[in-house]
């Protein structure tokens, strides 16, 4: 029973995993510790530690201005990637794609 | 011991304690020699050294030097040898010697002047001998351990000179005490008179005894080190001492495990999964934070909207001078590539005048700057009519030019080159009036008076073009060609070969450096020697002056026929080496005069040069030709035959010119339209413009954009093409810029802000006009889009030639199948007679056997049973 609870987890992310462009995904829990990951440790604690941040202060600043608004989901555009953030019930779903064109 | 008296010897007092005793038995010669009376230096000779047993360095050394000679041996050696002897100077002291023997002492040191002398008195010899001894030396050596003590002082005389400075009372002091009588106190005082003539008066004078200056004063001084002490503590407020280490917290693999399987992950991966899905879709299908708005703007809208931005060409300036541009007009214009606003016109006569000349009238370059639109500021003396010239791109005061007569004329202006910087703008015109003074004759007073500059040499008329040079273009610094045209390394890294081109139908590739004087004649040397410049030429090129020959000629034999082509212009391709850019530093612009022509077999071959030449004909055509000359059957070099021609333009070609941004794409113009090619494409121009109502007089890239390129008409219209815009018409025209037909167009880039176009005409008029921003400022990523444009022309190109072949085929078997028509229906018809016939059998055979089998057949009659 706990082995198709775990496997329910792994078959979502693996859909999320086997979409176009993604190099790798993390879920943080809500103390920011990396609890499941595709990349190697060193960048996983970099990501975990930085995104986590900017998290929290990105939900801060949209209930600052609308204290019943939440954040729903981040999304960061650098040159070389797109890093997609969505927190929910204390965790963090990160995903990393490379862009298309 | 006898008081000290004061020695009379030079070397004699070292050490040794001297004690002269009363001279009164020895008062002969003695008494005035440098030594002490009681002893005699002489000179032993070997023999008697021998004799005596006193052989230097043998019988008596430095350690020991005495030697006791016996009384009665002396006698007798003096008795023998009489005068001879040694010791005859001391015959009377040794007789009276009282004892028997005499000390001899080596003297090793020469001390007394001699290698020995002879004590006189037993005294002395006592003394020599038996020297006191040094009393207590036992004590002395004890007294070095104990500690200093101290000893009496001993006087050697500067208390005479303390107590000469100190101050003493000579003689008691004098007290000289007045007072009154006692009972004279109180007592009231009575003055009378007195005469005063009897008194004896000091009066005071000036004693010059008192009045001397001091001029030395004695001044005690002590430097004393003014000591401060002070003192400085930092406060270590929070004494703390702090370092961070920190590895990032990680869960075991079973607190992994656990939370992975807790509810609460389960949904948040549920509820958080299509939102991800639809990021990463959005994603793959397009850019989501793509700016269309930022994209869609060229550069140039990034802030400049102040006012009105003007489209067209701004008239900047308009040169002309009425004295020299009378009656002609501009055939070649340059800017001078260093100085700010310098332009060089280049004038000839128009074609009537040409006709009627006879009286030769002197030609000129005129150079403008933009301070001075009326007046040239230089002008450059030709020999003829100049119809194309350059400047050097290494040195900008080498300035080679081509004569209407065929000869190459090269100038230096390095003398007046000051002048010309120093009538820039807002600075002062009085430079100019100093250098124009210097070389004019001394009834020219009127000021400002241009100078003019002569031409430091010409070509050899007779081995110069035979027709006026059209184009002169310097060879690049990158490389030089050798005599067969092959190119080859520079060493020197400045452009020292010119190319000029003629309609006489050859190409002459020409070297300004000193060449090897063996190759000429003994007449030509011998006028190079005796030329002498006239005055103010400078002699850069004094080797050159009429007898500069071409390195080599390239002829342009047509392709089919026979006969050659007549060029008129030329362009070939840049150049660049990487290996020369570490030179860049240490630009030093080499003296022309002093440059000489290397051997050919002593510089590198390069072997990616591209040594293939564009030109422009006479006749319309578009050649491309190697310039390398091979060798043909009969083992003479021969220029190769040209690689392609084409007949596109109808009339005199007047530009080829290379694409300042592509290396490969070039802009031909001539008659009444113009063309792009590019390098390679061997089947013809990639654009090809319309026909036009006006002669296209002369085209020119835009330096600043790769799309953008100048077309003057005959008209003295200007018109701006864009590429990117439009491809069949020009997106300005300037229609009646003058009134005469536009001869020479020439842009230049003076800074990122001000981009120059200059416009020569027919009437001797060179304007500058402003490029507006939006014409030399190039849109995002513009080269790209000219280069993909290029291309797709290109294939457009190929594709229509491929059309066009296959069409060929086409109308080629077209043709063949019309000539087969006539036979072909009568072949179908009868096949297809055949073909009704069989089936109509048939079809009574079934019909036949349909009845036979209903019992319904009726024999026909037996007509078609065959």
């Amino acid at each position: 029973m706990a082995g198709t609870e775990h496997e329910e987890v792994e078959e979502t992310l693996k859909r999320i995993e086997a979409h176009k462009g993604v190099i790798g995904t993390i879920i943080i829990d809500a103390e920011g510790i990396p609890i499941r990951t595709t990349l190697d440790n060193s960048t996983t604690v970099l990501y975990a530690r930085l995104l986590r941040r900017l998290t929290m202060n990105a939900r801060s600043i949209v209930r600052d201005i609308d204290p019943q608004n939440d954040l729903t989901f981040l999304r960061i555009r650098s040159k070389k990637h797109e890093i997609l953030v969505a927190p929910e019930n204390d965790y963090l779903l990160i995903v990393i794609q490379n862009p298309c064109e | 011991m006898p008081p000290k008296k004061p020695k009379k010897s030079s070397a004699g007092s070292k050490g040794k304690d001297k004690k002269i005793q009363s001279p009164a038995a020895h008062d002969w010669e003695l008494s005035n020699q440098d030594h002490p009376e009681d002893i005699f230096p002489m000179v032993l000779t070997s023999a008697t050294q021998e004799l005596f047993d006193c052989v230097a360095d043998e019988d008596v050394t430095g350690e020991s030097p005495y030697k006791l000679l016996e009384k009665d041996d002396i006698i007798q050696d003096i008795k023998t040898r009489a005068a001879v002897s040694d010791f005859s100077p001391v015959k009377q002291i040794v007789l009276d010697y009282p004892e028997d023997e005499l000390l001899l002492v080596y003297d090793r040191d020469f001390t007394y002047g001699q290698s020995f002398y002879l004590v006189l008195t037993p005294d002395a010899k006592d003394r020599i001998l038996n020297p006191p001894k040094p009393e207590t030396p036992e004590v002395f050596e004890k007294e070095v351990v104990k500690t200093p003590e101290p000893k009496p002082w001993i006087s050697f005389g500067s208390d005479k000179e303390i107590d000469e400075e100190a101050f003493k009372e000579s003689r008691e002091k004098l007290l000289y005490k007045f007072s009154r009588v006692r009972r004279k106190f109180g007592v009231p005082v009575c003055f009378s008179d007195r005469n005063t003539a009897d008194y004896l008066e000091c009066a005071s004078y000036q004693d010059s005894r008192f009045s001397i200056k001091q001029m030395q004063r004695d001044c005690g001084m002590q430097a004393v080190p003014r000591l401060q002490s002070s003192s400085a503590q930092t406060q270590w407020k929070f004494q703390k001492n702090i370092f961070t280490q920190y590895t990032p917290r990680e869960l075991s693999v079973e607190e992994k495990e656990n939370i992975l399987q807790l509810e609460s992950l389960k949904t948040f991966c549920n509820s958080v999964t299509p939102r991800v899905l639809q990021a990463l879709q959005q994603e793959g299908i397009m850019n989501v934070f793509f700016d269309d708005w930022k994209a869609l703007g060229t550069a140039t809208e990034d802030g400049d909207w102040a006012g009105k931005v003007s489209e067209g060409l701004m008239l900047y300036q308009a040169f002309t001078d009425q004295k020299y541009t009378k009656d002609k007009k501009i055939c070649s214009v340059n800017w001078h590539p260093t100085i700010y606003g310098v332009i060089a016109v280049a004038l000839t006569a128009k074609k009537e005048d040409q006709l009627n000349e006879s009286a030769v009238r002197a030609s000129f370059i005129l150079f403008y700057t933009f301070s001075d639109p009326s007046n040239p500021q230089l002008l450059l003396e030709c020999p003829d009519d100049i119809f194309a010239f350059e400047f050097c791109p290494s040195d900008p005061n080498i300035i080679v030019g081509g004569c209407i007569n065929g000869q190459v004329v090269l100038w230096d202006i390095s003398a007046h080159v000051t002048g010309l910087q120093g009538t820039q703008p807002g600075k002062k015109v009085s430079v100019n009036t100093d250098t124009c003074d210097f070389h004019q004759d001394l009834d020219d007073n009127k000021e400002n008076k241009t100078p003019i500059v002569r031409y430091c040499a010409v070509s050899a008329l007779d081995s110069s073009h035979k027709a006026p040079i059209t184009d002169v273009q310097w060879l690049p610094a990158t490389f030089e060609v050798t005599r067969t045209g092959l190119p080859v390394e520079n060493m020197y890294n400045v452009s020292t070969q010119v190319v000029t081109c003629s309609p006489d139908c050859t190409i002459m590739f020409w070297d300004v450096r000193v060449s090897n004087l063996l190759s000429h004649s003994a007449s030509e040397r011998r006028q190079i020697m005796d030329q002498k410049t006239p005055y103010s030429v400078p002699d850069t090129f004094k080797h050159l002056d009429r007898t500069w020959k071409p390195l080599f000629r390239v002829s342009l034999p047509k392709i089919d026929t026979s006969g050659e082509y007549a060029p008129l212009k030329f362009n070939m391709e840049h150049y660049t080496c990487n290996a020369n850019e570490n030179g860049d530093s240490s630009k030093v612009i080499p003296d022309y005069s002093q440059l000489i022509l290397p051997s050919a077999k002593t510089l590198k071959a390069l072997e990616d040069v591209n040594t293939k030449l564009y030109i422009g004909t006479e006749d319309g055509e578009i050649i491309y030709i190697d310039w390398k000359l091979g060798k043909d059957d009969s083992g003479r070099l021969q220029s190769a035959k040209p690689l392609h021609c084409f007949s596109i333009h109808h009339w005199l070609v007047n530009t080829v010119q290379r694409s300042p941004f592509f290396k490969d794409i070039i802009l031909t113009a001539g008659s009444w339209n113009f063309a792009i090619w590019k390098e390679g494409v061997m089947d013809g121009p990639i654009l090809l413009s319309a026909s036009s109502e006006q002669v296209c007089t002369v085209g020119c890239w835009s330096l600043s954009r790769p799309a953008v390129f100048f077309i003057g008409k005959e008209d003295g219209s200007i018109e701006v093409w864009n590429l990117l815009e439009k491809t069949n018409e020009p997106v300005q025209v300037h229609s009646h810029v003058t009134n005469a037909k536009i001869t020479c167009i020439k842009p230049w880039a003076a800074s990122s802000k001000q981009h120059f176009l200059a416009v020569t005409d027919d009437l001797g008029m060179v304007r500058v006009f402003e490029i507006p921003k939006t014409l030399y400022v190039p849109s995002r990523s513009e080269s790209l889009n000219v280069k993909k444009y290029f291309e797709l022309e290109e294939d457009r190109l190929k594709d229509l030639l491929r059309r066009e072949e296959l069409w060929e085929k086409q109308k080629e078997t077209e043709g063949l199948k019309k000539r087969t028509e006539p036979d072909k229906p009568v072949t179908s018809l009868v096949e297809n007679e055949e073909a009704n016939v069989k089936e109509y059998n048939d079809y009574l055979m079934l019909e036949e056997n349909v009845l036979k089998g209903m019992g319904l057949w009726r024999a026909p009659a037996d007509t078609q049973d065959t």
